[in-house]
């Protein structure tokens, strides 16, 4: 299949030469298994393969692109393809800056990220994982939900500036595990990022939900007092804060067009808390990385954050272009972010229930609905979801309703920053919107935030 | 390519599949442009094509879809094998509401089709735009037109057979500039959706014109204004925030896949239950909802879904009691099961994919609110006491059962005992859903009404985006939390 794969892009190459149009070619091939459950049954079990090309052709300062999704050996089409983006360019408005096209100066090639036996999984065993993920924990009024998304993604590239293209393969998996009570409704949610096969652990999942419903199933919830907690965020509300920092924060383009809290002239200046050490790094094979970017650039370990101080802003090819500045190696699908962890003994809930306190900790896993609500001051607001816990002081644990914390990240990730567990997790942030694409984050399994303000809380779940 | 679906289906049935479907695009094109302060930054286009086959084999759902229709029995086979594996884990086994078998075909009226249209007309169009939004004050501007095309050609093992041809088209621009603190403020404007057809005709230049004028002269008050206090006040949403609190805090909370609990691992579930129907006082009186699929003009419109049942004008709230649940056929029995009775007579014609590749799910039409007879803006803003004007969607965050919420806006204006007094900034308000329906005093006037898209609602798992509408009034409701 690579062969094919890299001989249509040289054929798709050769006939853009042809033709004297300057393009550059991108295909991403996947195939994709998604077995998604829902009150305790399979409620679809679907499977996609889908090979899209996106064809970008340039013309001085035009630029246009045209997109197929088509099969592989549709060569006709894909040639159809790139006239039409040819036919599109002429009627293109120019830029007002010279757009920078993909030029690879060598062959490169990545399937590090590739696990036979994962890419192989069968629907048996996607079956065998929820139904050992659940063991014994479900009951008439405890329901099962969850996803076990699994894949190959195939990317490749090349253009008429050169003959060398670039190829990753990767394979990826993405499983959530949610229990819920009917009645009550409260969910519980327990997940696993996975890069190969040997990465799948049921008992792992087992193991968080039993804690947890343990919690749930002995305590009757109720709705916190409005005011300051401190509180304890889980590894899927970390991953979801730096994603979206990723947007408003260090992206060079946003902050150009007004969508960032950190600004130019902060860069080497203390922005977060002298705890916060956030990095790129693309050697992290569980962050399922790119080690090239799609304009052949190598990527490398990349400080954006060390010790709060705010180093860099990442930069993509064509904001960079726009915006006079360098790239930064970013011109790629997703980062691979990693936060550092922090000097706190704590891995586990149970590890953190057991954490001696002084005053009550509100533990948030999971945020619900995440949105921006002023770019500028870095202010967000979203709910609780999926098993939170009051810790009180006293050593009791509280089953809580749900609450919304309207809050800036300059102060989740400023001052208040508490501390950081040492221990690390990877947190699985895919979408399975649009062409697949695996994404993680590694942050630390729990962060602590002081006197944070929680603005609603529910009365109900 | 029919004959050889149809071939297949049978073949599927005969190997123990109680239901089977094709979806087949034979072409599915889009376009879409988008100009940021001059710059064309984004000139795509995009073709696709391929098949999606949903198999019901012991009352458990398999799918299977592929871009390359080449090896149709391997497709087929891939779809039954997987819904053969779901039958080992099932719980309440589908069985589809009932559905006559339908033989039809549906094309979205238009008059131009703006695939026609040559792409310099549409740059030429944008450029002007955007010189006429590059004003003082503004520092970025964005004008974005999509379009899309596509053939939907549909067969199931009930005999139905169904070909839609459906163009939507989606026209936006927004204007941003900073205030005196660097803050970013917006404004933006989408065309409501008048007339009876939804091609390029649609596209009305002066209206453009005169609504780029008025988003830079109100962005500018705003980057000016004072902040909005925090307080209590009654709040007048114009149409361009009530169509999305209209989405997330009834559409959402009504799909019956979420009330069932199949969207819990993922987009959340819903306050809703079962025993709701019939009883529940969504809201005021005043608030009359429907789910009409049979506007001519919406993308919520599409003729029938992708069960193959046509399309339908069905009431949901009725005088503030919840009467109704936007669904397909598939959720149909199930909930009728769990109540005990018969809730739903059948299916309300609301499943739908957002494309060949994904599986159909309960999605909204278009979700209305019916105008009332509290008059027009001016009268309802004359009639009130204390209260905000509030418009344009900046920002949204629902509870996950649709229980609470929290939205950010453009503009505010503060009234006072009747009157406008000033613009205010960073303008939010914050709910919980059936005390703040409960809390709806006034209803705008048909004069009041206007019909939005939405081009961008996500749900599912595989996601899916789909497009939909609203057609709501002007909304007073009293005794709101603002500014936090």
């Amino acid at each position: 299949m690579k062969e094919q794969i890299l001989q249509t892009l040289h054929d798709l190459r050769s006939y853009a030469l042809e033709k004297q149009i300057d393009a550059a070619f991108f295909l991403h091939e996947e195939e994709s298994c998604l077995m998604r459950c829902a009150n305790s049954a399979i409620s679809l079990n679907t499977n996609e393969q889908l090979l899209r090309l996106e064809i970008t052709a340039y013309e001085g300062r035009k630029r246009a692109s045209f997109e197929l999704i088509t099969a592989l050996g549709n060569m006709e089409e894909m040639q159809q393809g790139v006239d039409r983006a040819a036919e599109m360019v002429k009627h293109a408005q120019p830029l007002d800056y010279q757009p920078t096209m993909p030029a690879f100066s060598e062959t490169c090639s990545d399937e590090s990220g590739f696990d036979a036996d994962l890419a192989g999984i069968t629907n048996a065993a996607r079956l065998e994982f929820f139904n050992q993920a659940v063991a014994g924990l479900e009951a008439d009024e405890i329901t099962l939900s969850g996803i076990f998304s699994s894949g190959v993604t195939t990317l490749a590239q090349i253009s008429t500036c050169s003959e060398h293209c670039q190829y990753f393969k990767t394979t990826d998996a993405q499983i959530s595990i949610v229990l819920s009570h009917v009645t009550y409704k409260w969910e519980l949610l327990a997940e696993q990022s996975a890069r190969q096969a040997t990465d799948l652990d049921p008992s792992a999942l087992h193991c968080d939900l039993a804690f947890l419903l343990e919690q749930y199933q002995q305590d009757t919830p109720c709705q916190l007092a409005l005011g300051r907690y401190d509180v304890v965020f889980g590894s899927a509300a970390i991953a979801e804060l730096l994603d979206i920092m990723n947007y408003i924060g260090f992206d060079g383009g946003s902050m150009k067009r007004g969508f960032s809290f950190i600004s130019e002239d902060q860069v080497g200046q203390k922005v977060l808390s002298n705890r916060f050490t956030l990095i790129d790094d693309p050697t992290c094979l569980d962050t399922f990385p790119f080690q090239r970017d799609f304009m052949g650039m190598p990527r490398t370990p990349f400080p954006i954050f060390a010790n709060g101080v705010f180093r860099s802003f990442t930069w993509s090819q064509d904001d960079a272009d726009e915006f006079g500045t360098a790239p930064t190696g970013h011109t790629v699908m997703h980062k691979s972010l990693v936060l550092a962890g922090g000097n706190t003994q704590v891995s586990t809930l149970k590890e953190l229930v057991d954490l001696p306190h002084s005053n009550d900790l509100l533990y948030i896993p999971s945020l619900h609905y995440l949105n921006i609500v002023n770019p500028s001051t870095g202010l967000i607001t979203a709910s609780s979801r999926f098993g939170a816990l009051l810790l009180t002081k006293d050593g009791s644990v509280v089953v809580p309703y749900n609450v919304r914390i309207t809050q800036s990240l300059l102060d989740i990730f400023g001052n208040r920053l508490a501390w950081l567990s040492q221990a690390q997790v990877v947190n699985n942030t895919s979408s399975s919107y649009g062409a697949r694409n695996p994404t993680a984050i590694v942050v630390p399994a729990f962060v602590q935030v002081n006197d944070l303000e929680i603005s609603h809380t529910n009365a109900s779940y | 390519m029919r004959k050889q679906l149809q071939q297949q289906i049978e073949r599927l049935k005969t190997a123990g599949a109680s239901y089977v479907d094709a979806r087949w695009y034979p072409v599915e094109e889009t376009e879409h442009l988008m100009m940021w302060n001059g710059n064309l930054k984004n000139a795509a286009a995009s073709r696709e094509s391929g098949v999606g086959i949903r198999v019901l084999y012991q009352g458990a759902w398999g799918f299977s879809a592929s871009s390359d229709a080449a090896n149709l029995t391997a497709l087929f086979n891939k779809a039954l094998d997987n819904a053969r594996v779901a039958a080992q884990r099932c719980t309440f086994p589908v069985h589809l509401a009932e559905k006559a078998p339908v033989h039809g075909s549906f094309s979205s009226p238009n008059r131009i089709d703006p695939f026609s249209i040559p792409l310099a007309d549409k740059v030429g169009f944008m450029k002007a735009l955007d010189e006429r939004l590059n004003r003082p004050g503004v520092s970025q501007r964005v004008c974005e037109l999509s379009f899309t095309r596509k053939q939907i050609v549909y067969l199931d093992s009930e005999g139905s057979e169904i070909e839609k041809r459906i163009i939507d088209l989606f026209p936006s621009m927004q204007v941003m500039g900073l205030d005196s603190h660097g803050e970013t403020h917006g404004r933006k404007f989408s065309p409501t959706l008048a007339g009876a057809t939804r091609g390029w005709e649609t596209i009305d230049p002066a209206l453009f014109n005169a609504q780029a004028e008025r988003i830079v002269q109100e962005m500018n008050e705003v980057r000016v204004a004072e902040t909005c206090p925090t307080d209590m006040r009654s709040a007048i949403l114009l149409p361009g925030i009530m169509y999305l609190q209209t989405h997330e805090t009834i559409g959402h909370a009504l799909e019956l896949d979420r009330i069932l609990g199949y969207e819990l691992a993922y987009a959340g579930g819903s306050f809703v239950t079962l025993d709701d129907f019939g009883t529940l006082r969504y809201g005021s009186p005043k608030l009359t909802v429907r789910a009409d699929a049979t506007l001519p003009n919406s993308p919520g419109s599409f003729g029938y879904d992708d069960d193959g049942v046509p399309a339908q004008d069905n009431l949901l709230i009725d005088q503030g009691l919840l009467v109704g649940a936007i669904n397909g056929r598939q959720m149909v029995a199930e909930a009728n099961a769990r109540a005990g009775k018969t809730l739903f007579p059948g299916s309300s014609g609301a499943n739908r994919a957002t494309a060949f590749y994904r599986a159909p799910i309960e999605r909204m039409t278009n979700i209305n609110i019916d105008p009332g007879n509290d008059g027009s803006l001016d009268e309802i803003v004359r009639n009130t006491e204390k209260g905000i004007i509030l418009d344009g969607d900046k920002s949204w965050s629902i509870g996950s059962n649709r229980e609470q919420f929290h939205f950010a806006v453009d503009i505010g204006w503060l009234v006072e005992d009747g009157a406008v007094t000033r613009v205010v900034k960073n303008a939010t308000y914050r709910g919980e859903t059936v005390p703040f329906y409960h809390s709806l005093s006034a209803v705008g006037d048909r004069s009041t009404w206007e019909l939005l898209s939405v081009n961008n609602c996500g749900k599912g798992q595989p996601n899916q985006i789909m497009q939909l509408g609203h057609g709501v009034p002007v909304c007073r409701f009293d005794q709101v939390t603002i500014g936090e």
